[in-house]
């Protein structure tokens, strides 16, 4: 019985086609939530994670930086910078707000440059100047082609012109692309002459980043001090946990859907095949044979709906990715574990209804006109 | 054609079931579109009732700030009197956003808190009351639902412990909740966490919410606003929430687009499914008609009528499923609004569900066409 189901499969084609493609679309719609917050996470963590401190101090009750807002006093990195242990400190000023480009508005991370830049600003360059002076911004370079803007135009942060003079590369997000302008600018806009918000930390050779965050913690007042991991995990995790409900609400769709191709599809199937299955009972054929090869039957479908999202996914995840660069996709093997669990848990549930109709067969079919 | 059109609902009828069946299932497809359009609509709806149920005839933002929601605005203390002090302004009503991280039972949140004094709270309070106490905060019910907070629990951000007074309704906008709490609170966040030392560095007045004496055109206050105070501009609050609006469809614009690309190819491939199956079990039928001399593109007609006949049954299931499913979603995640019932998102799905089913059509036409009329006097 199981070679019927598969040779059903083959005389089928058109039909099967259709249905294992309508299930690895269902099955990309849950994968696209999915890569959709995990690629906008890691780009939420571009920053901390390229600026590669091994400690990061901020405002007590801030543990990290996306949709956050903290500040320092700046005498602090002062006090920071001769703790023993730390090889150097760089600070920032950092404000999320509204950046109009190209007559559009994108919400940023605005970095504001102290003066010492070695690591605190743009890690890679797409062309132009690192590092702004007062009046100048540098932009990612995604933006900038997606706003027809270039260096040496203008653009307007809150109610400032700044001049572009350099386009920085992997700076850009949906949610927040990065923005670096001089700290003087952005401490006018923010009104917040005399502050920063977090301090990078580099800790010399002898000594443990854990260390260092307790030797900062015990010689500064109301800070938060944290690792570069906990700092970055803590975004990153945040992140994630904002789609959670999205993301289960959608596999919840998704999979609603797959069973529906799946299921109708080998209801199909099994109504055009009618009289055959009646000929297998009438040969003594028994429904627990036939049950396996309606669930053998729903799995290869799913299956290979799942091995062809799989594809769709490798191929089209790069192509939108070149294609739309406002949308980061990032295709995880957890998300992938998670839909091939979805996906036997369909097979089996999309055979149910198959199956009763299975049972309902009547050998006599097979003595019908 | 009309014998065509009598012959469906014929079969519509004889076989009810299946018609059932198959109208739910390209409802089911087309309840996919209409749930992501609906969540896109949700996220704009959202954004614009947070600006505009604040209650003011005009919002003055800090110069150059033409956003409301997840920006900062700091407008200097004294603009506050200049702007009563011109004529046909009753009262200027100060409020300050403050976005914090709410970390409780390892889950962080981003919260914005809404600093008010006499006008802009929380419009409606499910459960609980307004602030009647020092430390008192109304909560967006997303954060009631996720943390499982109640009125009487604490609160604490900033290590600023609050107390929850209430539970606010449709408080959340752009994927976060908001939460409500009074100046004098905020000052004492402010010296409690001893953030820093300069209270002037930090944000205490970041919007006007302006009310009018009647008589005054909305419009007239903003222009004398923005031409008397420089630091300020002054927005009517629907183009101030429009531009909230208009700054999230640069977000997530191409995103929704894509994924409504996706449900749509989904429901080409269900509908030319259902078709090709349909057609297979009726092969004798068409046989039948083509033995009789009916041509491919009679036959072809007719197929079309069915499928957008069924496609046109689906569309109102479609919309019940969709309304389920937002307030299932709703009720288990209320940070997430989805408006599947908005009339311009269910002409255009209705529009695009039609041209797709008659897409999902065109993919059955080979089987007609490969149909033998000899087919007919087969057994």
């Amino acid at each position: 019985m199981i070679r019927w189901s598969i040779k059903s499969i083959f005389t089928e084609g058109m039909s099967m086609l259709a249905s294992v493609c309508g299930v690895a679309f269902s099955f990309l719609l849950v994968m696209f939530f999915s890569a959709m917050f995990s690629g906008e996470s890691d780009r939420i963590t571009a920053y901390p994670s390229k600026v590669n401190a091994d400690v990061w101090v901020m405002q007590k009750g801030v543990a990290n930086m996306h949709m956050a807002m903290s500040q320092l006093w700046d005498w602090k990195e002062d006090r920071v910078r001769a703790i023993d242990g730390v090889a150097a400190v760089e600070s920032i000023l950092y404000l999320n707000a509204v950046f109009n480009a190209g007559g559009r508005d994108w919400f940023t991370y605005i970095v504001g440059l102290t003066g010492r830049t070695e690591y605190s600003g743009p890690w890679s360059m797409h062309s132009g100047k690192r590092i702004p002076e007062n009046g100048e911004v540098v932009i990612p370079e995604v933006l900038s082609r997606l706003t027809d803007m270039n260096i040496g135009d203008s653009v307007n942060i809150v109610d400032r012109q700044f001049t572009i003079v350099g386009l920085s590369a992997e700076t850009f997000s949906m949610a927040n692309s990065i923005v670096f302008v001089s700290y003087a600018d952005l401490a006018e806009i923010m009104s917040s002459q005399g502050s920063v918000s977090y301090l990078m930390v580099r800790a010399d050779e002898s000594v443990a980043p854990a260390e260092l965050v307790k030797r900062i913690g015990d010689q500064l007042d109301k800070v938060n001090v944290l690792t570069q991991d906990v700092f970055i995990n803590n975004d990153h995790h945040m992140a994630m946990q904002m789609g959670v409900e999205i993301i289960a609400m959608m596999s919840v769709i998704g999979s609603a859907l797959a069973v529906l191709i799946v299921g109708f599809t080998s209801h199909a199937l099994i109504s055009r095949r009618q009289r055959e299955l009646a000929i297998a009972k009438a040969l003594g054929f028994r429904n627990r044979d036939i049950y396996m090869s309606v669930l053998v039957l729903t799995m290869i479908l799913t299956l290979s709906g799942f091995l062809l999202s799989i594809l769709f996914t490798t191929l089209l995840f790069p192509l939108i990715n070149q294609a739309v660069p406002a949308v980061s996709l990032k295709f995880t093997l957890e998300s992938t574990l998670d839909t091939a669990v979805i996906a036997i848990m369909i097979a089996a549930l999309a055979a149910l209804w198959p199956a009763r109709q299975v049972v309902k067969v009547d050998p006599l079919t097979v003595f019908h006109g | 054609m009309n014998m065509f059109f009598n012959l469906i609902i014929k079969r519509f009828k004889t076989e009810p079931v299946r018609t059932l069946f198959v109208v739910v299932a390209i409802a089911s497809v087309i309840s996919v579109v209409l749930i992501l359009e609906g969540f896109r609509e949700g996220i704009y709806q959202q954004i614009r009732h947070m600006v505009i149920s604040r209650g003011a005839d005009v919002i003055v933002s800090q110069a150059g700030i033409k956003n409301m929601i997840a920006s900062r605005s700091v407008l200097p203390q004294l603009s506050r009197m200049d702007v009563e002090e011109i004529s046909g302004v009753i009262d200027a009503h100060p409020i300050t956003t403050l976005p914090v991280i709410y970390n409780k039972d390892n889950r962080r949140t981003p919260v914005f808190i809404l600093v008010f004094d006499t006008l802009g709270g929380p419009e409606v309070i499910e459960k609980g009351r307004s602030i009647k106490e020092s430390r008192e905060i109304v909560i967006d019910k997303s954060l009631s639902t996720i943390y499982g907070l109640q009125p009487g629990d604490d609160f604490i951000v900033s290590d600023f412990n609050f107390k929850v007074a209430g539970i606010s309704k449709d408080t959340a906008a752009f994927f976060a909740p908001f939460a409500f709490a009074t100046y004098d609170d905020l000052i004492d966040l402010y010296f409690e966490s001893d953030i820093v030392g300069d209270l002037s560095t930090l944000p205490l007045l970041s919007f006007l919410l302006v009310k009018i004496e009647a008589g005054y055109e909305a419009e007239f206050i903003a222009s004398e606003i923005e031409s008397r105070i420089p630091a300020a501009d002054a927005w009517l609050p629907n183009m101030l929430a429009e531009n909230d609006v208009e700054m999230s469809r640069s977000m997530l614009g191409a995103v929704f687009q894509l994924m409504i690309i996706i449900a749509y190819i989904i429901s080409v491939l269900v509908i030319s499914l259902i078709m090709f199956s349909s057609i297979q079990n009726r092969k004798y039928e068409l046989a039948v008609f083509k033995a009789m001399g009916f041509s491919f593109f009679r036959l072809a007609s007719a197929v079309v009528v069915e499928v957008l006949l069924i496609t046109l049954l689906a569309m109102p299931v479609a919309s019940i499923m969709a309304s389920v499913f937002s307030v299932i979603i709703h009720e288990a995640a209320p940070v997430y609004l989805l408006l599947v019932t908005e009339p311009g998102p269910l002409l255009r799905t209705l529009v695009a569900s039609l041209s797709f089913a008659l897409f999902g059509a065109l993919l059955s036409f080979k089987s007609i066409a490969a149909l033998e009329p000899v087919m007919a006097f087969r057994s």
